[in-house]
């Protein structure tokens, strides 16, 4: 009820106004020009709350035109309750299409995933971030934090690293898998899982990060190399349940979750394991 | 044709300004002028306070003398005045040229005889292994037996410590030796063969400069003794003639 | 030649003394606005370091010296002397008022307070380091020993697991640390363990300058001594420019051979390590050596 007199309002009157978008753009395009760079943004208020894709939800609101196509998903799936709001939200307020594909998407807001197919240079690609600062869990002072991305100071990342392997044999840390990225900037990467880290790296689309409470946005452009803080000696690997397959579409070559406390494995990308199955049927 | 001296001290001067005291000046010696060649032994002889020690303090440069010179041969022909050396210059000579023997083990927690022996060598040049070597030969040389090499220095007899102190002093004996009371704590057998060590060194060329507190040693062993009073340099005389009430013993 | 040494000429010897590895000149440290009549209103004269003329803080002034590889410098005095000043100073933890620290390097030599703050931090990693009184300001106490000397590894490069453990594990081994206690958190280490931690995460990355700021103030008398020899012996080792800020003559006799004694901010006296303590000269340093001897 609530939600549908936010969406009339909106209809009425855009939920950004250009005054709001051009801000934004702006910091996407200093995002863009310093890869990795956290930029500072006037987050406004959101028919969202904020830490629910606000941060998401400016950017794509900012970038998209009405003859932009737009796919949301929530955790890979673009039936998700959170997805289907914030489309809604997206399609009504900028008049934009919407599709499930992402192959025909030029704009993909997500949460926690990226589309296993379908990104191309024409794809912008728009994380929603909770927690924008990879060092938020080594360092609490904001300008200590500052200055150890200036001087790209990254030193204490690595000892959490290597007290996490001391600690526990393997390095535990399984989203939000921290990057350097163009050999600068650590980012968090969001909670996406290790399966799509590699993805970034020289991927043909841009990804805009987007943190509304934090209200920073940063980026990763075309062609920017991204690689996972690891060690030479301690390989980086994706998730990978030995023998686990799709109980939908029988495949194993996506990222796959199980269902709560059982041995039932699903692709996390709906759409991708629908148009699978539709191919092998 | 006269040898060239390893040491020349000349119109040595030194006295202490005590502030607490009221800025009291208490001299500890004045114009004290002798020389040294290689191979010769001079005992400083004299009453307890007549400033033996100072003296060798002074040339050391432990003491900072109040002037004067102190001209010390390093190489064949070159000399270097220990009194205008710069503290930097001292610390690197005293690593090479000059030994300086006291009374007691200067305190080294945690360190064994062969270690402390074994260091001194290694700063007058000695390779590690060689340095090794040479300490367990000049501990041989003093009698402290093996067994007790690697013991904690600090928890030795005074007597022991005295011979690690010598063996450390002459493992490789530099140009000249100081020798401040290097045997007072000894027993007769080991007495013995500290004196037969420091007499195989003035036979070896190293000039020593001396202080014992007692005659036997200074007659056995020095060369020339200077007698000190209350600071001045009264006489030269040769061992034979030298009498009991002029030794440290003395008191 | 009899003659040269009848008239006491002697052919003089050029002395290789060893060449400096950190030069510091007239470096000063002032809290507050100063000019010349501020800084002649403190000092040793004075019996102040804080200028009556303005209330600002000599903390020190005109503080000169050098270190060369190998050798220890001490720096004696009481609390409030300006030694410590002086030693964070050169740190990097506290900007210098005026003058001129050199530190030779193997890029050549550079003028420390000249360099941004970065690059000060880089050479904090690998060419200078320091060793707190406490351990705290030096280790990170909810990481692990391993993991604390991991910190100036990856900061200088280090990117192999292995290769970071093998290198803590040396480094634990030499300054005596139980290697089964490597990857317990620092914070479970008695005082003299974690300040044996904090020596082996400074020499990490094998500087050539080490700072020792009070390094056993604080220890059992037992377990002093057993650090104070250890890096007695790291020094003798390493070839290390050490400096060794010290309140206590036992410290500063075992580790130095050469001292500036400090007071009000000021070099009182400047000499031998040995001659400080036998011979010394300024009534100050007389003072200290007689209450250390009482």
């Amino acid at each position: 009820m609530l939600l549908d007199d936010l969406i009339d309002s909106a209809q009425s009157d855009e939920l950004l106004d250009e005054f709001a978008k051009r801000e934004i753009r702006r910091a996407i395009l200093a995002a863009v020009a310093i890869p990795g760079y956290q930029v500072p943004f006037g987050s406004r208020e959101m028919p969202v709350a904020r830490g629910w894709g606000s941060g998401g939800l400016q950017i794509t609101l900012a970038v998209v035109h009405d003859d932009d196509v737009v796919k949301v998903i929530d955790q890979g799936d673009d039936d998700g309750v959170n997805a289907v709001n914030l489309r809604r939200l997206v399609t009504t307020s900028t008049g934009a299409d919407q599709t499930s594909i992402a192959a025909e998407a030029s704009v993909i807001q997500s949460r926690h995933r990226i589309p296993e197919d379908g990104l191309d240079e024409e794809s912008i690609l728009v994380l929603q971030v909770p927690v924008p600062e990879p060092l938020r869990g080594v360092e609490r002072d904001m300008r200590e934090l500052a200055r150890m991305h200036a001087e790209a100071d990254y030193s204490r990342m690595w000892v959490s690293l290597y007290e996490d392997k001391v600690r526990n044999g393997v390095i535990t840390q399984t989203t939000g898998y921290p990057c350097l990225v163009n050999d600068r900037y650590v980012v968090a990467t969001t909670p996406i899982p290790r399966w799509d880290i590699p993805r970034l790296h020289e991927s043909p689309f841009l990804t805009l990060f987007g943190a509304g409470r934090e209200k920073r946005i940063y980026a990763i452009p075309p062609r920017t190399k991204v690689e996972p803080l690891t060690f030479e000696d301690v390989p980086f690997e994706v998730e990978h349940a030995d023998g686990a397959t799709c109980s939908l579409c029988k495949s194993n070559a996506a990222f796959l979750v199980s269902l709560p406390n059982s041995d039932v494995w699903m692709c996390s990308d709906t759409d991708w394991c629908r148009r699978t199955r539709e191919a092998s049927a | 044709m006269r040898r060239e001296p390893v040491l020349d001290v000349r119109r040595l001067n030194k006295s202490f300004v005590l502030h607490a005291v009221s800025d009291r000046t208490v001299v500890a010696f004045a114009d004290i002028n002798f020389t040294l060649s290689a191979g010769e032994h001079v005992a400083l002889a004299g009453m307890s306070g007549a400033g033996k020690s100072s003296l060798l303090k002074s040339i050391y440069r432990t003491y900072r003398p109040d002037s004067g010179e102190v001209w010390l041969q390093i190489h064949a022909g070159e000399y270097v005045d220990m009194c205008s050396l710069t503290d930097a210059e001292v610390a690197a000579i005293r690593g090479h040229e000059i030994g300086y023997v006291s009374q007691f083990l200067r305190s080294e927690p945690r360190r064994g005889a062969l270690e402390i022996v074994a260091r001194s060598a290694r700063q007058r040049g000695m390779t590690d292994h060689d340095a090794r070597e040479a300490a367990a030969a000049a501990l041989h040389r003093v009698g402290i037996e093996e067994r007790l090499w690697d013991v904690y220095a600090s928890v030795l007899s005074g007597g022991e410590k005295q011979r690690v102190n010598l063996a450390a002093g002459t493992v490789h004996p530099p140009r000249l030796l100081l020798l401040d009371e290097p045997l007072s704590a000894l027993d007769p057998e080991n007495r013995e063969r500290a004196l037969t060590l420091i007499a195989s060194l003035t036979h070896r060329g190293v000039a020593v400069v001396s202080i014992f507190h007692d005659l036997e040693a200074i007659q056995r062993l020095a060369s020339r003794v200077l007698v000190l009073e209350k600071g001045r340099l009264v006489a030269e005389r040769s061992p034979d003639e030298l009498d009991e009430r002029l030794t440290s013993a003395a008191r | 030649m009899t003659n040269d040494v009848e008239y006491g000429r002697y052919p003089v010897a050029r002395l290789a003394v060893p060449e400096w590895m950190l030069k510091v000149e007239r470096l000063g440290r002032v809290y507050g606005p100063y000019d010349d009549t501020v800084i002649a209103s403190t000092g040793p004269e004075i019996g102040s370091s804080k200028s009556a003329v303005n209330g600002a803080v000599v903390a020190a002034w005109d503080v000169s010296f050098e270190v060369a590889a190998g050798e220890a410098l001490g720096l004696v005095g009481e609390s409030g002397s300006g030694k410590t000043t002086v030693l964070r100073c050169l740190a990097g933890d506290v900007a210098p008022s005026c003058g001129e620290a050199r530190l030779r390097t193997t890029e050549g030599d550079v003028s420390m307070f000249d360099l941004d703050s970065s690059a000060r931090r880089r050479l904090r990693i690998d060419t200078l380091a320091v060793v707190y009184q406490d351990p705290a300001e030096g280790l990170k106490m909810n990481i692990s020993a391993g993991g604390n000397i991991a910190e100036p590894l990856t900061a200088a490069g280090w990117r192999n697991f292995g290769k970071i453990r093998d290198r803590a594990s040396e480094l634990l081994t030499r300054t005596e640390v139980p290697i089964n206690r490597m990857d317990d958190l620092v914070r479970s280490f008695s005082g003299g363990m974690k300040q044996r931690v904090q020596i082996a995460k400074a020499l990490a990355n094998s500087p050539s300058v080490v700072l020792f700021d009070e390094p056993t103030t604080g220890l059992d008398a037992s377990v002093a001594a057993g650090v104070l020899d250890l890096i007695r012996s790291l020094l003798e080792e390493h070839r290390i420019a050490a400096i060794v800020v010290s309140h206590d003559f036992s410290v500063i006799e075992m580790l130095t051979s050469r001292c500036l004694v400090m007071q009000h901010g000021r070099v009182v006296e400047n000499a031998l390590t040995d001659q400080l303590l036998e011979d010394p000269h300024h009534p100050y340093t007389q003072r200290l050596v007689a209450a250390a001897r009482a």
